[in-house]
């Protein structure tokens, strides 16, 4: 919203203040300020002159050669403006002049010369006709500056719309006065109105309220309006906050939202007969002014005339129909107050957003109607002393607003905002905002303003906002707080979290990705992914997704698409969250998972399964001190069914692991091969715990053998673990697997067990030995497994 | 005299010694077992009583004066050795580049933890909260009027259960607070998301870090020194903030916090759009309804709340320009941020 500074000082006097200083006072203390425009500054030593003569162009048809007389002496000026006459005086930019940052100088136009411009409004940037130069009727001084008439020089601020949401008081200037007037102690000066009491016993209109959306519904009707143009400072402020001039009806109640933040409407009293606001009728269309259709639906509000025929869309836009014209002399103007979210559901339904429904969507004052209509009136009787009111001030108020006291003392206020404060500083600043205010020692009982309290303002911690923002944010001290003191705990799961990724970052050099929650089940289809989603998207249109993902790995091998031809190995990994179900009350279940992906043009799947492992028992070993295990299962969707398995841990299922299922990957890539891992993470951190206790050390020498078995194709490490677990000897004993050789000629496969065997006592002799190696070679035996001869 | 001679012998003789075996060759010919200092010495016994005296005397003299004389040697033939040395060494290229094998965290996992670290020093517990949340947690316990425009499809990604993804972090404001009910210092980092379009500065999936302090006294005051102090410590020097009213519905008052810029200090640059100023945290004091929500006595205890704009931070931090490359999983980018905690 644009906020003209001129039309903000004809409130409050700011003389003496700094322009930068008001800026930043009001940015501090009531809104955000985008920008601010120096308007004027590119208009200088335009001044009137009068059109002494006109001859047309003897090398143009468009081009006219004039005399303006500027006071002292005719100049000639070639000009191209159609609406050209004798006697009319107009803006003239002698030579040396500026018009819209331009330096005016002689110029030849079509061969005849120019001695400076004859402006358009528009060319000077203080009205929307373009269609001509500026025709002035004002009685002016020839020669004069137009900026002595005219408020060309003006400051405008641009206010954040969105830091206003809160404050329907802010949405026209007199609000924004308000705020200047409380920040720098300045009066506010009263809006002058023209008195309606003495028209009170003429007729009132017609006017019914049939639906709660409408609050309050003011109107008056007048006549004999002749005067179809603006004076130009009303011009003036329009263009420069924003808004087109249009004519002098529809400018003035534009002017009046922009001063008061009341939205008002004109219609011609010829052609509106009482006024009916309702819901609207099934599939009612509305020709809007600007000759728009709009559909409207059954919840929007509408006002209709007393024939039923709608005039407008209630708080949003006027109907065509009813609209003033040229030819309009008599008007009903309408002030009125509606609710705020009836307003907004309407306008997002036929995606129609006006000055006027923006407003009505913060909750306005509803006290403001009348008040508005006596302040047009007062404009508009100034531009045209004839008018006559032809009706009463006719007034519907259906709900007042919520009229509420606060109750506070000094101290709430001091311990809140951190500062000393005193009674009458607050007593001040809460009289400049408007408060009704009554003090007894240091208990304050205040009501706020029928402005504040539509929305803004209903309890104390309101008041702590309003006397601390102007009491200054800045003049707050930084104050330590001594609470208890007590060690602090980081939730348990979050803090594992760190240190897996830690793990996996830095030992196995995985890189970390953040994807989206969705499930992008075009992907995921077009390459033969089944995964499941438990929750889907109500609108798609942003997300371009129809649902929640349960599982992370399928977007880790999107992202492995993305970025596959740029690398020949690809090793990322995400813990993020998935819902893997809805529970018995409809939720959904959400988990947090650890996915990793390892794509490899150069290593075998082999090597990438075993990485997966070692990554996930070292985490497991490591930052969890969790037990897990495999079992292999044939039905692991979009994995390898012959190499792949569950992870468990304990009874429980906490994921999957394995090799990218062979169609999946020829789909995606088939350079590469890929391996699979998906983890609940939050029942990982939670698993069975390893059994782990210290080993008593030997004092005695430790003895090292090999073993080289030859183990059958069909045994799995798994089985030989448990067969040298359960081996029984006198001896203690660890052993690990050393070498595996695999003999391709005579198709046998050999692996070596490296033996640490010792004792806690003694010494071992070379019998102990003997014995043992024999003991191990005869089990092993008696269990199918020879020694390599 | 035997000794003389001796001694005139083996000044000769170490001269010579050009090498270290040389130089043992002359030691062991001279101080060892056999050798001629220790065949001098048998001679002791021949000799008169007063003479044995002396004779001992000159003779350990001479020992002396060669195992110095060795040692000596022995330094300089070793320091001629590694200047030998040195100047047969080939010349590494020692400018030559190394590879460091490194994974990478995710930029946001980096700053995060510098964060929540920050935050735990000053005694803040790190909490946890969900991205699928119910309507009630996610608005209504934190005074999100009813018919509140962010409730609209257009602003919030509904799901087909009614439930929605959570919109702010301020949704686990109502489970933590009970947790606690009472006085508690806490922070809980945690994706967000808005149904908008996406593009070089907004996301519909983003991060923030929101924060709650519960006590019986804490003032506006309270919550600058906090703010403060996080800044000052994440950029390693003295921020300054400063508070402009800001509306949201579950704090009152309610502010935007500004950091001066980090980048220009305070002079205005592309960086802070010339305002010297960045727009980093809504925060504010608890509203007093969000305190009944949760069961807390709101006469006794107040409070304040923040929410940072994390991901905004993380672009600051990294002169980050379009804010997709974070949920990208571009490799080429996110490999530039090695291990670092």
């Amino acid at each position: 919203m644009y906020i003209s500074l001129n039309w903000i000082k004809e409130y409050v006097n700011l003389d003496g203040i700094d322009e930068d200083e008001l800026i930043k006072r009001f940015l501090l203390s009531t809104a955000e300020i985008e920008d601010v425009i120096y308007k004027g500054q590119d208009v200088q030593g335009v001044i009137f002159a009068k059109i002494t003569s006109v001859e047309s162009h003897p090398n143009s048809q468009k081009l006219h050669i004039l005399n303006v007389f500027d006071g002292k002496e005719n100049v000639q000026v070639v000009c191209g403006a159609p609406n050209v006459r004798v006697g009319m005086i107009t803006a003239f930019a002698p030579i040396k002049s500026t018009v819209g940052g331009h330096k005016i100088s002689k110029a030849k136009l079509a061969g005849v010369e120019s001695f400076g411009m004859c402006c358009s409004e528009n060319e000077l940037g203080i009205g929307s006709d373009d269609n001509g130069i500026m025709d002035i009727k004002e009685d002016v001084k020839l020669g004069a500056s137009l900026k002595e008439y005219y408020p060309i020089d003006d400051t405008i601020i641009e206010i954040d719309n969105k830091s206003l949401t809160n404050r329907p008081d802010l949405w026209g200037h007199y609000g924004i006065a308000r705020e200047f007037s409380t920040i720098f102690k300045r009066k506010l000066k009263p809006i002058s109105v023209f008195e309606t009491e003495k028209y009170k016993n003429l007729n009132k209109l017609n006017i019914k309220i049939e639906d709660e959306g409408c609050l309050r519904y003011s109107a008056i009707s007048v006549k004999n309006i002749f005067s179809h143009n603006s004076p130009q400072w009303l011009k003036i402020r329009l263009c420069y906050t924003g808004m087109r001039d249009i004519n002098l009806l529809a400018d003035l109640t534009n002017y009046l939202m922009l001063e008061l933040g009341q939205p008002m409407h004109a219609f011609d009293n010829e052609k509106v007969k009482g006024i009916v606001v309702k819901k609207a009728s099934d599939n009612l269309t509305m020709l809007t002014l600007e000759g728009e259709q709009h559909k409207l639906s059954k919840d929007a509000l509408v006002i209709c005339d007393s024939q039923e025929n709608p005039v407008a869309i209630a708080g949003i836009k006027g109907g065509l129909l009813s609209s003033i014209s040229e030819n309009t002399t008599s008007l009903l103007l309408e002030s009125a107050c509606f609710d705020p979210t009836c307003i907004r559901k309407t306008s997002a339904n036929i995606g129609l957003k006006t000055d006027a429904s923006i407003r009505y969507e913060k909750s306005l004052d509803p006290e403001m109607t009348t008040l508005a209509i006596k302040r047009l009136l007062k404009l508009l009787n100034d531009i045209e002393p004839n008018m006559e009111i032809t009706s009463a001030l006719t007034d519907v108020y259906k709900k007042q607003y919520s009229k509420n006291t606060i109750k506070f003392n000094r101290q709430f206020l001091q311990k809140r905002i951190g500062v000393e404060l005193e009674n009458n500083k607050i007593e001040e600043i809460l009289k400049y905002l408007g408060f009704e205010i009554t003090i007894k020692g240091d208990e304050f009982t205040v009501i706020p303003p029928s402005f504040r309290a539509t929305k803004d303002i209903s309890i104390k911690e309101d008041i702590v906002e309003e006397i601390a923002r102007m009491y200054g944010y800045d003049n707050i001290p930084s104050m330590s707080l001594l609470g208890e003191i007590k060690p602090t705990s980081i939730d348990y799961v979050h803090d594992k979290e760190y240190k897996t990724k830690f793990i996996l970052s830095q030992k196995y050099n995985l890189n970390e990705v953040h994807s989206y929650i969705w499930n992008y089940k075009d992907f995921n289809e077009e390459y033969g992914i089944n995964s499941p989603s438990y929750l889907s998207l109500l609108d798609t249109t942003n997300s371009g997704q129809s649902g929640i993902r349960s599982e992370l790995a399928p977007t880790l091998l999107k992202m492995f698409f993305e970025n596959k031809n740029n690398f020949n190995n690809i090793s990322i990994y995400e813990i993020g969250r998935a819902i893997i179900g809805i529970d018995e009350n409809n939720l959904g279940i959400e988990k947090r998972k650890l996915a990793i992906v390892l794509a490899s043009q150069e290593k075998s799947k082999k090597d990438l399964y075993f990485s997966l492992k070692k990554m996930l028992l070292d985490v497991c070993q490591t930052i969890l001190n969790v037990k897990v295990d495999f079992v292999e299962n044939k039905s692991q969707n979009y994995l390898n069914p012959i190499n792949s398995c569950e992870i468990i841990s304990g009874n429980k299922i906490l994921g999957k692991m394995g090799i990218l299922h062979p169609m999946i990957t020829s789909k995606l890539d088939k350079r590469f091969n890929v391996a699979v891992l998906e983890v609940d993470f939050d029942m990982l951190c939670n698993g069975e715990n390893l059994e782990s206790k210290l080993e008593k050390i030997t004092k005695y020498q430790t003895v090292s053998l090999d073993f080289n078995f030859n183990v059958p194709h069909s045994k799995s490490y798994a089985e030989i673990e448990i067969l040298l677990n359960n081996f029984n000897s006198k001896l203690k004993c660890n052993y690990s697997l050393s070498d595996i050789y695999i003999d391709e000629k005579n198709d046998k496969q050999y692996w070596t067990f490296n033996f640490n065997i010792y004792s806690l006592d003694r010494t071992l002799t070379s019998e102990d030995i003997d014995k043992f190696s024999s003991k191990l070679t005869s089990y092993m035996s008696e269990n199918g497994i020879e020694l390599k001869k | 005299m035997e000794i003389e001679k001796t001694k005139n012998q083996f000044e000769s003789e170490v001269e010579n010694a050009k090498d270290l075996s040389q130089l043992d060759n002359v030691r062991v010919k001279y101080l060892g077992k056999k050798g001629l200092v220790t065949d001098l010495m048998s001679h002791i016994k021949e000799l008169a009583i007063e003479e044995k005296k002396i004779f001992g005397q000159k003779i350990n003299a001479l020992k002396n004066m060669i195992e110095n004389k060795i040692e000596q040697t022995k330094q300089k033939l070793e320091k001629e050795n590694i200047e030998k040395k040195l100047k047969s060494e080939k010349k590494i290229d020692i400018t030559l580049p190394v590879s460091i094998e490194s994974g990478s965290l995710h930029p946001r996992t980096i700053l995060q933890k510098e964060i929540e670290d920050i935050f735990v020093g000053m005694g803040f517990t790190v909490e946890d909260g969900y991205e699928v949340e119910t309507e009630y947690n996610n608005f209504d316990a934190v005074n999100v009027p009813k018919n509140h425009p962010a409730r609209d499809m257009q602003d919030t990604f509904w799901l087909s259960n009614n439930q929605v993804l959570k919109t702010q972090t301020s949704a686990a404001q109502n489970r933590i607070l009970r947790k606690y009910n009472g006085p508690l210092k806490a922070i809980f980092p945690g994706r967000c998301f808005r149904n908008e379009a996406v593009d070089h500065s907004h996301e519909n999936t983003f991060f923030q870090i929101e924060g709650l302090l519960v006590d019986e006294e804490v003032s506006v005051g309270n919550l600058i020194f906090f703010m403060k102090k996080m800044l000052s410590e994440l950029f390693k020097k003295d921020i300054n903030i400063r508070l402009r009213p800001g509306f949201f519905p579950f704090v009152e008052p309610g502010f935007e916090m500004d950091a001066q810029c980090t980048f220009c200090e305070g002079k205005g640059c592309q960086v802070c759009k010339h305002s010297g100023w960045l727009e980093l945290c809504p925060c504010g004091m608890i509203h007093p309804q969000v305190l009944k929500l949760a069961g807390i006595d709101s006469e006794k205890y107040c409070g304040f709340a923040f929410g940072l704009g994390f991901d905004r931070l993380v672009m600051l931090q990294y002169g980050l320009d379009d804010i997709r490359m974070l949920n990208s999983g571009n490799l080429r980018f996110l490999k530039q941020f090695k291990t670092k905690f």
